[in-house]
């Protein structure tokens, strides 16, 4: 629905703002005719009132043609021809209008004959005018619209950075060591500030080096073990040229995070979670492997790696890409995002692009 | 007072331990590290207190609570929050919240002390259960004992249930399981668009409805797919027909 007709009291106010530029048609045309002030009035008010709505209509045919994507001979061939329907509609409905008052106001037949074309010109004008007005307010929403979704993307990031029942079960874990082995507890507490700061550091960038990327992912997983000791085992195999790749920040390590509380916290032997990174054609590809039971209690899976696929789709749109396969006991997580830094991938990306 | 310690993490285990070795007149009768080892460990020792980790393997804490004896008390020790409603709902008597402290903890067993004698009720009204309960969430599996062993339902295999005074049987997969629930918490805890309650007595899975057949005028006999025939109220048959907006 038009914005405009949301609520009454914005038509109105939007109905009172045609009332100067009704005055300035009475004028041109009065002097055009020549009229006199009641014939003008009989004449123009009516055709103001139904141009006031028909200046409405372009808000439709505008989301139907964005500015950006289409074609600019055919959105402006397309609203030409809007301009001149709907001009040409109005003169035909006018000039039936004014006929049938002929017997009242004789004056008025006559000098409408004259201030036809004036009148047509001015409508093509108005309407063209309304056109460009709804341009601008689509474009306002839209750039509102992406701020907002930025906004959200930038505090949903931060919520993910640092998940709370981590941090609780952490400290329990500390709690525990205390009074058991108070250097182990020490040690524990160094690496879990390690852990906090760095992902705190790497929040507020958005783009950063595989290798910090796999840094913070380590000082998570130094912090899990300490928790749940021999059932974590990992086994991690980056290829070096992913080291320079750029990645959205706190990729991965959502990713590791789900492997161990949905796969090893579930799991009484534990087992290996194991990570590769390869450079590939298309950019780099990482995968994760966890095991995992399949008759496990229910527990939400899914929402860390929803919001690490909305992050990829809203930063490369389908050049990146999430895919999840649950074996009978085998959960795997391959992510493949463009590479930017890889210099090797760089070069293969100008091939491609010459190619093409 | 005996005591079964159950959580899937050793240095939770091990506060545990530390602060109940603290108590006067405490035995340590089993520490476990899942939740079928924690059902047997309840059978076996007949411990006045547990002390459940709701994420466990095998089985969560939840279901460690239904299928003890209800004299048992329970403490919930965990790091989520979000259970506390679901652990009122169980009658669990108290729910630390990890890390807790010493006199945290005290406080939880001075409870226990105080509610004893007292039995678990078997289940809450059903309303109440639903109200604990996640707008969407609904129980995916269904735990029942068979003798000292446990056996897991997926919500997905079970065909119907059966109300038998204070029991319910279940049927999944050729085999009856009988579970001391009521069941209308097991149809406020089950997924309402996937089964019906076709008799105050039977609550069905809708994908093993093959077909309903008129019985006498104001009853039907629904057919499952297996052959098996579940009588069919009024109120039932309505319910089906809104459910399969027919």
């Amino acid at each position: 629905m038009h914005p405009l007709l949301r609520s009454w009291k914005t038509f109105l106010l939007y109905l009172a703002a045609w009332a100067p530029l009704g005055l300035m048609f009475g004028l041109l045309i009065s002097v055009a005719g020549p009229l006199t002030k009641s014939e003008t009035a009989t004449l123009i008010v009516p055709v103001i009132v139904v141009l006031a709505f028909a200046c409405l209509s372009p808000w439709y045919m505008c989301r139907a043609l964005p500015l950006r994507s289409t074609n600019p001979w055919r959105l402006f061939g397309q609203h030409a021809l809007a301009a001149v329907v709907v001009a040409a509609g109005l003169l035909i409905a006018a000039s039936a209008y004014v006929s049938s008052l002929s017997d009242v106001l004789p004056g008025l037949n006559r000098g409408y004959t004259r201030a036809a074309p004036v009148l047509g010109a001015m409508i093509t004008m108005i309407y063209l005018l309304s056109v460009a007005m709804h341009y601008v307010v689509i474009e306002a929403q839209t750039s509102r619209r992406s701020e907002l979704l930025a906004r959200e993307a930038q505090l949903r990031a931060l919520k993910a950075q640092v998940n709370p029942h981590f941090l609780f079960n952490s400290l329990n874990s500390i709690s525990s060591l205390t009074a058991a082995d108070p250097m182990r507890a020490r040690q524990m507490c160094i690496q879990l500030a390690d852990f906090l700061r760095t992902s705190l550091r790497l929040g507020e960038r958005t783009l950063i080096p595989f290798s910090e990327e796999m840094e913070l992912t380590r000082m998570y997983l130094s912090v899990e073990q300490v928790r749940f000791g021999g059932r974590l085992q990992m086994a991690i195999d980056i290829e070096p040229a992913c080291d320079d790749c750029e990645v959205p920040a706190l990729m991965i390590q959502p990713l590791v995070e789900n492997a161990v509380k949905h796969g090893i916290a579930l799991l009484e032997q534990g087992g290996e979670i194991r990570m590769l990174g390869r450079i590939v054609k298309d950019g780099l590809r990482f995968v994760i492997e966890n095991p995992y039971d399949p008759l496990a209690p229910s527990s939400r899976s899914g929402i860390g790696l929803a919001n690490v696929r909305q992050r990829l789709d809203a930063r490369y749109g389908s050049a990146a890409s999430l895919d999840v396969e649950a074996s009978d006991d085998t959960y795997r997580v391959t992510v493949l995002v463009p590479a930017k830094g890889a210099q090797a991938s760089e070069s293969m990306v100008r091939d491609e692009k010459r190619a093409s | 007072m005996k005591v079964i310690i159950a959580d899937d993490e050793e240095l939770a285990r091990h506060v545990l331990r530390e602060y109940l070795e603290r108590q006067a007149g405490i035995e340590i009768a089993a520490e476990c590290s899942n939740g079928f080892e924690a059902v047997k460990a309840a059978a076996e020792h007949r411990p006045d207190v547990m002390f459940l980790d709701v994420q466990m393997p095998k089985l969560d804490g939840f279901e460690v609570l239904e299928l003890i004896d209800s004299e048992i008390a329970v403490i919930f020790a965990t790091a989520f929050d979000q259970y506390a409603m679901r652990a009122f709902e169980a009658a669990a008597v108290d729910y630390l919240l990890k890390p807790y402290s010493e006199d945290r903890f005290r406080t939880a067993l001075r409870k226990v002390e105080q509610r004893k004698g007292e039995i678990r009720p078997a289940s809450l009204p059903a309303e109440l259960k639903a109200a604990a309960r996640l707008p969407g969430e609904y129980l995916e599996r269904i735990v029942v004992k068979d003798g000292t062993r446990v056996h897991v339902i997926p919500a997905g295999k079970l065909d119907y249930a059966e109300a038998q005074d204070d029991y319910i049987a279940l049927r999944s997969e050729g085999k009856n399981w009988l579970k001391q629930q009521s069941i209308a918490s097991l149809e406020a805890a089950l997924n309402p668009k996937r089964f019906v309650r076709l008799h105050r007595g039977y609550l069905v899975n809708i994908e093993r409805i093959a077909r309903i057949e008129p019985n006498t005028k104001d009853t039907w006999i629904a057919v499952l797919n297996d052959g098996s025939k579940v009588p069919v109220s009024r109120g039932g048959y309505q319910r089906f027909n809104s459910l399969v907006g027919g």
